[in-house]
């Protein structure tokens, strides 16, 4: 019979890594039309990453995502970075992006003061835009301001910069100091159906709530968290590497070692907590790791609400979970007669349905 | 009359001879060449749109060439012969018949790497094992060939005779062998850190109840769709362009500077699109031994690892032993937490100092806990290295001590939410090592993710909540 069950787990999860200094720089050079090019050393490993950099050099320089275009991961032409790694490239590459971005902006902003008859302190870059704060009819195209500052000036704009979380070495011996410059918080709540003559275990579906700080794209957040979550189950009920007795792998193929396809993700209600984070950019922290934190724990609690076996060790494999169902039973006083209903509280579930 | 049956019409093969063969290039598919950019991508301010991303386009038209679609002139292919032992010496490698194979253009060995060691923090790791094997996937030779059949074939023919040795296989035990250590004279703990704050055995005592558990997790894979790959092409500069799947560049080049001994300003990195990397491509595999095949044979040399390499030669998850003792009032407040964890280091260091650290900070989980020791172990076994992968022992903490959170609860009568409410962290609250905390939303997650899921309490709900 199938008993359901729903389990919680929150997680706190640092952005950048510890052992050492992890660095990103980055480089932007605006072009004479105004749109701009990013040069990163970090990698696209399939999250969006250089999406969200482009957003963030985009949002410095008040243009929009497509006016930039990334070069990235050539170490014949891209700045260092630590890479993509940690969960670091939105608020540790975003901040040398965004502060690369500044840098040539203010270069443009020398440029057009004089043209627009303020100091350059008094102006602002937005909708393609050199403006006037207070005053946004006082004006410039900052494709206009950028051509202005290669062809007449001689300033062309371009900006590098880079950053590194500010951290404070750990005491060896009591652990005590700053290891990462920022967290990130989530929880997620799964729901499970739970057969108790098999053991096998079906997640129904999964609501995460994570903080990113600010969402830079929210669909690339959204995408990161169902992601996360299938991985998650995986590691939860699935997925194991199994050695012999002389240390060999025994199923290094997709057939004997079972990662979740898309038929046993289920639904994934994502949501987002409202945060910012003053140390990021523009708010942002990072959300690639999480995702997969609290998810075997969720699942392994809803398990436990489902049918009363407490899962010590991953995968919860339905063999895992038969055993311990076997266990319990043997453990419990075996109930006479038919049809007389269990005492109050023995009863281990109503069924479901 | 009766109704004519009905014939299929067949096509007469024979007539139609192009039907049988099969095209020799792939038929030529048109796509818009226009290119239509969705209006967000175009909307200012670019932050906080769901702009999609550059990239999708291309894979969405199979534009997108990972390592597996390049092809440059007089390519070789090069395959890795696997130790499939997990601890032995090597006495002898004989690559004699291999490289008299037709076909065969180069076999290289672990004597031919300059310096045959690197690490991102211990230079444990061997590029080709040359004197000892430490785990069943290490490679002990390299073969180019014009085909990768050829190269696989070749791989058969390399002899190895090896003194096979006892493996180590067990973390605990590992953990209490002094001698003989998996990578002897340096002992089996290779990583030890300790995190304490305030006095958790004063803490046990003035707690109402004191509970105990222990956890453990196994050995993942990231399987990422695309397994690592990599195309190496020598100049006659001696300079080396190395295409890779690596998710690090800028450390992958010192590390192949380091064991190829030349200078970096003669390496040159680019990092493909990847097809999935969640911390399994962070440093470098096989790239010297690339780059040392394509400088002894003047052809590009490309790589791809086998479904199988890429499960047993590549970095997997950190299997962890974790043994919790918490103390907490009759409230459910948590008082002191003591925690030990035993990390399953596989035969090499690679990232397992940032997952040691990770894990022992982030075991006590997102709660206000004045008093903890919790103190963590790496040790080495003769099994699939472990190292970097998304969530960095995390993932494995999480399920313990959100867990033994449940457990408590349960014991305590307190639903699991209240408890978590009750001990969470809130904005400036203190981290395990003291850090002051800053835009600390977990109490937000939790209620809103109770809200959005319809929590309301164990047991209500959906009518079992059995555990009770």
């Amino acid at each position: 019979m199938k008993r359901r069950g729903r389990g919680m787990a929150c997680m706190w999860y640092p952005i950048g890594f510890t052992v050492a200094a992890n660095p990103s720089a980055a480089v932007v050079k605006v072009n004479e039309d105004g749109t701009a090019t990013l040069l990163t050393g970090t990698v696209e490993t399939g999250q969006g990453s250089l999406t969200i950099l482009a957003q963030i050099t985009a949002q410095e320089l008040g243009i929009a995502t497509d006016d930039v275009h990334v070069v990235s991961a050539d170490t014949d032409a891209t700045p260092m970075d630590t890479g993509a790694i940690a969960s670091r490239t939105t608020y540790v590459t975003g901040n040398a992006a965004r502060m690369a971005a500044e840098k040539a902006k203010l270069i443009l902003f020398d440029v057009a003061a004089p043209l627009l008859g303020v100091k350059a302190t008094q102006l602002e870059a937005q909708d393609h835009k050199i403006f006037v704060k207070g005053f946004p009819q006082r004006n410039m195209h900052i494709g206009d301001v950028a051509n202005h500052a290669r062809v007449v000036s001689g300033q062309p704009p371009i900006g590098s910069a880079s950053f590194n979380p500010e951290t404070l070495a750990l005491d060896p011996e009591t652990g005590q100091g700053k290891p990462f410059g920022t967290y990130v918080y989530a929880t997620q709540i799964a729901e499970v159906d739970v057969d108790d003559e098999t053991g096998e275990v079906e997640v129904l579906r999964v609501v995460a709530s994570h903080d990113c700080g600010t969402a830079i794209n929210p669909m690339l957040v959204e995408g990161q968290v169902e992601g996360g979550v299938a991985m998650g189950i995986g590691f939860a009920l699935e997925e194991e590497m199994l050695f012999d007795a002389n240390g060999r792998h025994i199923n290094p193929n997709l057939t004997n070692y079972i990662v979740p396809t898309s038929l046993d993700t289920p639904e994934i209600e994502v949501d987002i907590v409202d945060s910012y984070d003053p140390t990021g950019p523009f708010g942002a922290k990072g959300v690639g790791e999480p995702t997969l934190v609290p998810t075997a724990a969720a699942i392994a609690n809803a398990i436990y609400d489902a049918v009363g076996v407490r899962i010590t060790s991953l995968p919860a494999t339905a063999e895992k979970v038969f055993k311990a169902l076997q266990a319990k039973r043997e453990q419990q006083p075996k109930q006479i007669g038919t049809g007389a209903p269990p005492a109050a509280g023995a009863s281990n579930n109503a069924a479901v349905q | 009359m009766a109704e004519k049956p009905k014939v299929i019409e067949k096509p007469d093969v024979l007539e139609q001879p192009d039907i049988l063969k099969p095209p020799a290039v792939a038929p030529l598919v048109t796509f818009p060449i226009e290119v239509v950019v969705p209006e967000v991508r175009q909307q200012t301010p670019a932050v906080g749109q769901r702009a999609t991303r550059a990239d999708g386009r291309l894979h969405g038209l199979g534009q997108t060439k990972y390592i597996d679609d390049m092809y440059f002139p007089n390519m070789l292919f090069a395959k890795i012969k696997r130790a499939g032992v997990a601890s032995a010496r090597i006495k002898s490698i004989d690559t004699k018949e291999a490289e008299a194979m037709p076909g065969v253009v180069a076999v290289i060995t672990g004597s031919d790497i300059p310096c045959n060691s690197f690490g991102p923090s211990l230079k444990d790791q061997p590029v080709l094992a040359d004197t000892r094997v430490f785990h069943a996937g290490d490679g002990v030779a390299a073969v180019a060939a014009v085909t990768e059949q050829i190269a696989t074939e070749a791989l058969e023919k390399i002899k190895v005779d090896y003194e096979v040795l006892t493996p180590v296989l067990d973390p605990l035990e590992s953990l209490k062998l002094a001698t003989p250590g998996v990578h002897a004279p340096s002992a089996n703990i290779y990583g030890h850190k300790v995190i304490k704050k305030g006095d958790v055995e004063k803490a046990f005592a003035e707690s109402d109840h004191v509970f105990e558990g222990s956890f453990r997790t196994q050995m993942v894979e990231h399987v990422p769709l695309e397994p690592y790959a990599c195309i190496a092409q020598w100049d006659a500069n001696g300079r080396v362009t190395i295409y890779s799947t690596l998710g690090r560049i800028t450390l992958g080049r010192a590390d192949v500077a380091r064991t190829l001994g030349i200078p970096m300003s003669r390496i040159r990195i680019v990092a493909t699109v990847v097809g999935g990397n969640f911390g399994g491509k962070n440093e470098i595999r096989a790239e010297p031994a690339m780059a040392l095949l394509s400088k002894k044979t003047g052809r590009p040399v490309k790589c791809v690892y086998t479904r199988a390499e890429e499960f047993t030669s590549s970095t997997t998850r950190h299997p962890l032993i974790m043994d919790y003792k918490t103390g907490v009032t009759k409230q459910g407040k948590i008082l002191g937490r003591k925690i030990r964890l035993v990390l399953d280091g596989g035969a090499y260091c690679s990232w397992s100092e940032t997952t040691l650290g990770k894990a022992c900070i982030l075991s006590a989980g997102p709660y206000n806990i004045e008093n903890l020791y919790a103190e963590a172990f790496v040790v080495y076994t003769n099994k699939t290295m472990t190292g970097a992968m998304r969530g960095f022992g995390a993932p494995q903490v999480c399920f313990a001590y959100e867990s033994h959170m449940d457990d408590i609860a349960k014991a305590l009568g307190i639903d699991p939410l209240e408890i978590r409410l009750l001990n969470a962290f809130d904005e400036g609250s203190l981290s395990p090592t003291s850090q002051k905390l800053h835009s600390v939303v977990v109490k937000e997650s939790l209620l809103r993710a109770a809200k959005r899921f319809g929590w309301n309490g164990i047991g209500n709900g959906t009518g079992n909540g059995n555990g009770a």
